[in-house]
C-alpha cells in the first residue's frame, strides 16, 4: 500500500493519467454533443447558408435553382430607397429606444434602491411588462389608441384635443413603436442596475460622506463607475435586441403607415416571404450582421480602454 | 395651560414622526420616502395601468367597451367574454398547442443545457471556451437572416407544420442563454464537493444528478422560466413553421384574430388576457428567484 502511493511518476502513472484525461475529454464532448448538434443544424448551418445565399439570386418558390450573382444584391441596396429608409429607421429606433430605456431604467433603479417599505413589491411588479408576450403588448397599445372608444382618445377628446387612429398616423406611429420598446424593456435595465448597485459596499458611501461628498458626487464617483460593466452588458444586449427585433414593428404597424416604421427586419421578412427574393433578403441580413458585429467590437474596445 | 396643550400637541406630533421614522429605515426621512413613492408611483402607473385597463375591460359588456367612457357601471360587469373565449374551439386548440410546445421546449432545453453546462463547467477539453462563445454569439445573429435557410432545413427534415418542429426551433433559441445561466450556477458549486463524491465512488453522472442539479435548483428554475416564456411568446418562428390551425400557438392565433377587418375587441382582449395568465402566474410563483437570478446570476456567468 505504502509503495503504491510512494512510487511517484512511473510509466504506469502516466498511462493512468493519460487514460483519465482521455476519459474526461471524451465524456466532456459527449455531454456537450446534443447542444452542439442542435445548434449546428438549426442555427449555425442556416446562418452560413444565409451568408452564402446573399451572393446568389434565388426564389423561395424554387429554392433549388440558384444563380451566382456576386455582389449584385449588395449593389441593389444603393438604389433601393425603401432599404435606405428602413436602415435609417432601424438606427434611429435603436439609438432612441436604448438611450431612453437606459436613462429611465437607471432612474427606476435609483428609486427602487431606496429603503422604503414595499420596494420589493414594486420591484417584482415592474417586471410584468417584460414577461408579457409581444402580441399582447401590441393588442393593449392598439386598443388604448382606438378611435371612438380607446381610453387615450376618450381622454384627449374630453380635453378638447385632436383624436386619431394613432398607429395609422405618420409621425406618431414611429414614436409609438419607440414607446412600446421603452415600456417593455425599462424594468429589465432597472433590475440589473439595481443588483449592481446593491453589490457596492455601503462603507464606500460612508467614507465619501465623511469626506464631504454630496449625493451627486457620490453617484458620479462611486455608483456610476461600479455599474459600468453591467451597463455595458445591458446596452450591448439591447442594441442587438432592438436592432434585430422583428415582432414589435411587424405586429403593431407592419412597417406602415406609408413605410414610416419599416425597419430592416420587417423589410427582409417581406422580401423573403412575400416577394420570395431570398438572395436579396439574405444580403440585407448580412449587412445587419456586419453592423452589429462592428458595433459590438467598437463598444467592447471602448469599454475595455476605460 | 396653553403651553401645556401646546407641548402635549408637540409631543404627540413628535411621537408620530418618531413612529414613522422608526418604521422607515435609519437614513430615510419621511420627506425623502414621499419623494421615492411619488417617483415609483409615476413609473408603476406607466407600466401597469395599460395592463390593468385591458384586464378591467375584459370583464365588461360591449355596451361599455365600445362607449366613450372610462369607468364601467356595476351593471356592465360580466364574465360573458371569458365564457365565449374559453368555449371557442380554435382558442382551446391554440392554448393546448402553446402548453405542449412551451412545456416540451423547457424540458428539452433544460436537459440539453444542463448536460452542456456541466461539461463546460467541469471538464477540460480543447475548444471548450470557444464553444460557449459561439453559443452566445448566435444571439447576435439577425433572426430574419437565419429564417430563410432555416425554413429550407426544416422543410427537408419534414418538420414544417408539426409541433415537433416548433419545439426543436424554440429549444435551439433557448439553449445558448440557458447553458450560460446554468454554467454560472454550476461554477459557483465548489469542486471539492465533486472530489469528495468521487472518493465515495460516485461517477460523473452521479455527481451531476446528486450534487450539481439539486444545489442549483434556483438557477435551473430561472433558465426554465426564461425558456418557457421564450417559447410561449414566440411569434416569428411559429408564423413560419405553422401552416394550419392544428399547429398554431397563441401568439400567432391572436395575430390572426387581430388582422381581420372587423376586430371583436371584447374577444381579442379576453384572449390576450388568457394568453398572458400562465406567464404572469409562473412569474409570480418564482419571481424571487427570477428577479435575483436574471440580475445577478446572469451577470456572473461571464
Amino acid at each position: 500500500m505504502a509503495t503504491s502511493t510512494d512510487t511517484g511518476p512511473t510509466a504506469g502513472g502516466y498511462v493512468e493519467e493519460f487514460r483519465s484525461f482521455l476519459e474526461e475529454t471524451w465524456l466532456g464532448y459527449a455531454l456537450v454533443l446534443p447542444a452542439v448538434v442542435l445548434m449546428g443544424v438549426i442555427i449555425i448551418f442556416p446562418t452560413l447558408r444565409g451568408i452564402q445565399l446573399a451572393f446568389f439570386e434565388a426564389s423561395l418558390l424554387n429554392p433549388e435553382q440558384q444563380t451566382f450573382v456576386g455582389l449584385q444584391n449588395f449593389a441593389q441596396m444603393f438604389a433601393d430607397a425603401t432599404f435606405q429608409s428602413a436602415l435609417w429607421h432601424t438606427v434611429l429606433l435603436t439609438s432612441i429606444a436604448v438611450s431612453l430605456q437606459y436613462l429611465l431604467g437607471l432612474g427606476l433603479a435609483l428609486a427602487l434602491k431606496e429603503k422604503v417599505p414595499g420596494a420589493g413589491l414594486f420591484r417584482s411588479l415592474s417586471m410584468i411588462t417584460w414577461v408579457l408576450p409581444i402580441i399582447v403588448m401590441v393588442i393593449i397599445f392598439r386598443f388604448l389608441t382606438q378611435t371612438g372608444f380607446g381610453p387615450v382618445n376618450v381622454i384627449l377628446d374630453s380635453l378638447g384635443m385632436e383624436t386619431a387612429a394613432w398607429f395609422g398616423r405618420p409621425g406618431v406611429a414611429f414614436p409609438l413603436v419607440v414607446l412600446m420598446h421603452v415600456w417593455r424593456n425599462t424594468p429589465f435595465y432597472a433590475i440589473a442596475l439595481l443588483a449592481a448597485m446593491k453589490s457596492i459596499p455601503e462603507t464606500q458611501y460612508e467614507a465619501a460622506r465623511l469626506d464631504g461628498a454630496g449625493p451627486l458626487q457620490r453617484f458620479r464617483y462611486i455608483t456610476l463607475p461600479q455599474i459600468s460593466y453591467v451597463s455595458m452588458i445591458m446596452i450591448v444586449l439591447h442594441v442587438i435586441f432592438t436592432f434585430n427585433n422583428f415582432d414589435i414593428v411587424f405586429l403593431s404597424t407592419g412597417g406602415g403607415p406609408l413605410g414610416n416604421t419599416e425597419v430592416l427586419a420587417t423589410y427582409i421578412y417581406k422580401q423573403a416571404f412575400q416577394q420570395y427574393a431570398m438572395g436579396y433578403a439574405a444580403s440585407i441580413g448580412v449587412v445587419m450582421l456586419l453592423i452589429m458585429m462592428a458595433f459590438t467590437v467598437v463598444y467592447a474596445t471602448l469599454e475595455a480602454r476605460d | 395651560m396653553a403651553t401645556d396643550t401646546q407641548s402635549q400637541a408637540r409631543s404627540t406630533d413628535r411621537s408620530l414622526s418618531d413612529r414613522l421614522d422608526a418604521w422607515l429605515a435609519e437614513d430615510m426621512s419621511p420627506k425623502r420616502a414621499l419623494g421615492v413613492y411619488a417617483v415609483l408611483g409615476v413609473y408603476m402607473s406607466f407600466l401597469l395601468l395599460p395592463v390593468a385597463y385591458m384586464v378591467m375591460a375584459t370583464f365588461t359588456s360591449p355596451d361599455f367597451l365600445y362607449s366613450p367612457r372610462l369607468v364601467p357601471a356595476l351593471s356592465e360587469l360580466t364574465l360573458q367574454n371569458y365564457v365565449a373565449i374559453l368555449s371557442t374551439g380554435l382558442f382551446q386548440q391554440y392554448f393546448i398547442n402553446s402548453t405542449i410546445v412551451a412545456t416540451a421546449t423547457t424540458a428539452i432545453t433544460l436537459v440539453v443545457g444542463t448536460l452542456a453546462a456541466y461539461s463546460m463547467s467541469r471538464f477540460e477539453y480543447p475548444g471548450r471556451s470557444g464553444l460557449l462563445f459561439t453559443f452566445l454569439g448566435t444571439q447576435m445573429l439577425p433572426r430574419v437572416l437565419i429564417l430563410i435557410p432555416f425554413f429550407l432545413v426544416m422543410f427537408s427534415l419534414n418538420l414544417i407544420d408539426s409541433l415537433l418542429g416548433i419545439v426543436i426551433a424554440h429549444s435551439v433559441l433557448g439553449i445558448p442563454l440557458g447553458t450560460w445561466l446554468l454554467k454560472g450556477y454550476f461554477d459557483d458549486i465548489p469542486e471539492s464537493l465533486d472530489e469528495a463524491a468521487k472518493m465515495d465512488g460516485c461517477s460523473h453522472l452521479d455527481i451531476l444528478g446528486r450534487i450539481i442539479v439539486p444545489m442549483s435548483l434556483p438557477g435551473i428554475t430561472v433558465a426554465g422560466f426564461y425558456t418557457f416564456i421564450l417559447s410561449w411568446n414566440d411569434f416569428l418562428f411559429v408564423s413560419i413553421l405553422s401552416q394550419t390551425a392544428a399547429t398554431r400557438t397563441l401568439p400567432f392565433g391572436l395575430q390572426l384574430f387581430q388582422s381581420q377587418n372587423t376586430v371583436a375587441w371584447e374577444l381579442l382582449l379576453t384572449a390576450a388576457t388568457v394568453t398572458m395568465i400562465p406567464v404572469v402566474v409562473l412569474f409570480a410563483v418564482f419571481q424571487h428567484w427570477i428577479v435575483e437570478g436574471l440580475a445577478s446570476g446572469g451577470m456572473k456567468g461571464t
